[in-house]
């Protein structure tokens, strides 16, 4: 009797000692996929001080931090509220603009990411953003933005450029795309969109869903 | 009265170990998908400083997952049967001083959270659930002696 319940209480540590391992080889392995990699490539207008986000017109001020998810439904909604004001506040230089394309509702969101950082090494960050958000898939991770999808995408706003396809196809900016995670993790952004002027953030329940209050809240931050 | 539930107590006990263990094995595992979300869910309480909240969004999936497993295996059923209590405890108060703060989020127990609309939540529903698996914790505490359990 003796030898068996010694045999049980092997048995018994063995898999309290299995468990205790797969724990924490999971958080270790956790914790460092989800910390930012500077070996990343990332695109030539994203800055590391930034929060590796994509920056548009670096010499202006103020500055406006755009989150978003390219599958998110409300930045779509966003997008067609404000974007055509926001697109104007860029081309005229009367704001710098960092956009951080969050990957956190799946695969998909991190290959549109990586074909919007593609464009914005072509100069087409803005309109690859809008064709984006125009061509949002009804549901999520449907399989729709393929990156034969993405390129046509591309070639429809006029990027023709063979890097481009490259990049898309071999998904250049992938790893950089968990960089963007981990700043905006550290930033504290926890739905999207979120848009900060000066690092205040916009009231989500008023600003987003109407554009004179989303102009409003912008002129507040001192963009004239 | 008492007899009766001495005959019944090792399925009881058993029965408390698979939903409580299946509960926190499957919570684990469906966030381990996604961990952005998972670290995204925990900020949304707003409790923790933001380098913490993100620490226990990675770490949270592995633990319900380890705590999970012995409570299914029947190992270690009584410190793991309150160590899923405290767990559940945790997340009762979380969710309730969310709603008393009136932020508007989903618990994100099952992968999902971060904020939602204000119709969208679910407070109430989520810490019922919460308490139901806090008690059976606490019974498998007292009661850790069961059927078709490693534990002797």
């Amino acid at each position: 009797m003796a030898t068996t319940s010694g045999g049980d209480k092997g048995t018994r540590n063995l898999v309290i000692g299995m468990i205790l391992f797969i724990v924490v080889v999971g958080v270790i392995f956790s914790l460092i996929s989800s910390r930012a990699n500077s070996t990343a490539a990332i695109p030539a207008t994203v800055s590391e001080a930034e929060g590796y986000g994509i920056v548009l017109n670096p010499e202006s001020s103020p500055k406006i931090d755009v989150y978003i998810d390219y599958q998110c439904p409300a930045c779509r909604i966003f997008e067609i509220i404000n974007g055509g004001y926001l697109n104007e506040v860029i081309a005229q230089k009367k704001a710098k603009v960092v956009f951080h394309p969050m990957t956190f509702i799946g695969p998909e969101s991190v290959l549109a990411a990586n074909a919007a950082a593609c464009a914005a090494d072509e100069n087409k960050f803005v309109d690859m953003n809008l064709a984006l958000f125009q061509n949002q898939s009804e549901s999520e991770n449907s399989g729709k933005w393929s990156s034969e999808y993405l390129v046509a995408l591309g070639k429809s706003i006029g990027i023709n450029s063979s890097n481009f396809e490259t990049c898309v196809n071999d998904g250049n900016y992938i790893k950089w795309t968990s960089n963007v995670a981990a700043a905006s993790a550290k930033a504290d952004v926890n739905g999207t969109p979120t848009i900060f002027v000066n690092g205040k953030q916009l009231d989500r329940n008023t600003d987003y869903g109407d554009q004179a209050k989303f102009k409003a809240a912008l002129a507040a931050g001192g963009v004239k | 009265m008492k007899a009766k539930f001495f005959i019944y107590q090792p399925w009881l006990t058993f029965m408390a170990r698979l939903i409580l263990g299946g509960i926190l094995v499957a919570a684990g595992g469906l966030k381990i998908d996604n961990l952005q979300k998972s670290a995204m869910a925990v900020r949304s309480y707003e409790m923790l400083p933001i380098g913490v909240a993100n620490f226990l969004g990675y770490a949270l999936p592995w633990i319900e997952i380890g705590i999970g497993l012995l409570l299914v295996i029947g190992v270690a059923v009584g410190i793991s049967g309150l160590l899923g209590a405290l767990t559940m405890f945790a997340f009762i108060i979380a969710i309730s001083q969310a709603w008393a703060r009136g932020l508007n989020i989903d618990c994100g127990c099952f992968g999902g959270g971060g904020k939602v609309d204000p119709e969208d939540t679910k407070y109430l529903s989520e810490i019922i659930r919460d308490i139901g698996l806090l008690v059976l914790g606490i019974y498998l505490y007292y009661f850790p002696k069961g059927k078709f359990g490693l534990d002797k």
